[in-house]
């Protein structure tokens, strides 16, 4: 039998060190291993919700987006371009992609109509969604908004469907000219086809997605300008007043 | 011994049930329990981590330098609780984003580190091992009840399946908005406690 412990027995400094050290070495491997092996199928879950969240926007039911969309990436002259990433690998890294000035479009072929992505700041963190147009390309058929750390209750309404209801028949052209949609504090004046109310309690994150709203889709402006053959502001529409 | 092994495993769910006798873990009770589904996935991954980190420290017990002993703690319970949270992400997205925050924050669940510093510590692994699934499965029966009632009143539905016939609501009956609240989780705990107290006379206090 010897009396002489390892490292100087389980309370000397150098046993506490070596054990922490071993600890934290082997707890590494293992979360390292644990991400890893998850990563792929994490990644397909992420990347099927931001497939939802396209074929949401526009009203359709959730796994269709491989039957109806067909996805592209256009440049600010609104000139289809091939680029490394296909369009919904940029909705990874949608800011970067916007400024490299690469511009993802999600096209419902059968009705013409378009998706596209936004992203922009918030309060407190980033702030994203999908803009879906009706074939005018002018009128919102419908939003999809998320946030990543927004307040629970006041910005985070954003999120919400009931607040992204007011955005469907907006039309975001005036006289073939580039408005977007105004978020007005304290509610949007009756019949105004360019505004929505504002978030109560979230004046940072309305002015968020206002500015998120104009900066993207004045982007697409090119694009949906020879997209609409007959620009539809002169086409005469039956509820035009 | 047999009998005192078992009944480390059947004593919490009953007798000294963590939430309901010890008042731990009522923070997440009242967060993940809106609906049935979140709440059984919250209960198994606390049923994992408790289990787990229970027979790890236990398994340990005899190496941990007394002066990090918590830090030891914390390490274990973190990282099984990444892991838990890399599985959900990974087979049940959905729940995992309900759950949001709740599943990181099975870290300071009191019930996990309260069995780990009380138990484990000073038990083999067996027991320890039984007394962590025993803990967490009460944790989650409560989940459960909770997240039952409030699913149910609260919308009609059970895992998202419509429970409640629809002539009951042409006959005028309407969802109780107030069991989608975190006070209805509080009250129906409340209530949860009064009937396992009258069922337990020794519980009550004189």
């Amino acid at each position: 039998m010897s009396d002489k412990k390892f490292l100087g027995g389980k309370n000397s400094n150098a046993y506490i060190v070596f054990y922490s050290s071993v600890m934290v070495i082997i707890v590494a491997i293992l979360l390292a291993f644990t991400s890893l092996s998850l990563k792929e199928r994490q990644n397909a879950n992420v990347l099927n919700e931001k497939k939802d969240a396209i074929v949401a926007s526009l009203g359709l039911e959730k796994g269709s987006y491989d039957s109806v969309i067909e996805a592209y990436v256009v440049n600010k002259e609104g000139e289809v371009i091939n680029t490394e990433n296909t369009p919904l690998d940029k909705l990874f890294a949608l800011a970067a992609s916007y400024a490299a000035g690469e511009y993802p479009v999600f096209e419902n072929k059968a009705t013409g109509e378009f998706v596209f992505p936004v992203i922009g700041k918030g309060l407190w963190n980033d702030i994203w969604g999908y803009v879906a147009l009706e074939s005018d390309l002018n009128t919102i058929k419908g939003v999809i908004f998320d946030h990543a750390g927004e307040t629970p209750g006041l910005g985070a309404e954003i999120a919400t469907p009931k607040y992204q209801a007011q955005f469907p028949g907006k039309t975001i052209y005036e006289d073939g000219k580039f408005v977007g949609i105004e978020i007005v504090k304290g509610g949007a004046p009756e019949g105004d086809v360019h505004s929505v109310d504002a978030v109560t309690g979230g004046t940072k994150t309305s002015e968020g997605l206002e500015n998120m709203i104009k900066d993207c889709l004045s982007c697409y402006d090119a694009f949906i300008m020879s997209r609409t053959a007959v620009p539809f502001y002169l086409v005469e529409t039956e509820n035009a007043e | 011994m047999k009998n005192k092994t078992f009944q480390s495993l059947t004593n919490p769910l009953a007798k000294n049930n963590p939430v309901l006798v010890q008042i731990l873990g009522i923070c997440s009770a009242l967060a993940v329990t809106t609906q049935l589904k979140p709440a059984l996935v919250m209960g198994l991954s606390v049923v994992a981590v408790c289990a787990f980190s229970n027979l790890v420290l236990s398994l340990l017990r005899n190496g941990i330098p007394d002066r990090i002993r918590i830090i030891v703690q914390l390490v274990v319970i973190a990282a099984l609780v990444t892991i838990v949270n890399d599985v959900l992400k990974a087979f049940v997205y959905d729940v995992s984003k309900q759950l949001s925050v709740y599943v990181g924050l099975i870290i300071t669940n009191c019930i996990i580190m309260g069995r780990v510093e009380a138990f484990a510590l000073s038990n083999k692994p067996l027991p320890s091992l039984l007394d962590g699934i025993g803990n967490g499965l009460g944790y989650g029966a409560v989940l459960v009840i909770i997240g039952f009632v409030r699913e149910l009143f609260g919308n009609g539905t059970l895992f998202g399946y419509q429970v409640v016939p629809e002539c009951l609501y042409e006959a005028g009956y309407v969802n109780n908005g107030l069991m989608l609240f975190p006070p209805a989780a509080l009250i129906i705990v409340g209530i949860i406690i009064w009937v396992h107290r009258t069922a337990n006379k020794d519980l009550q206090e004189k």
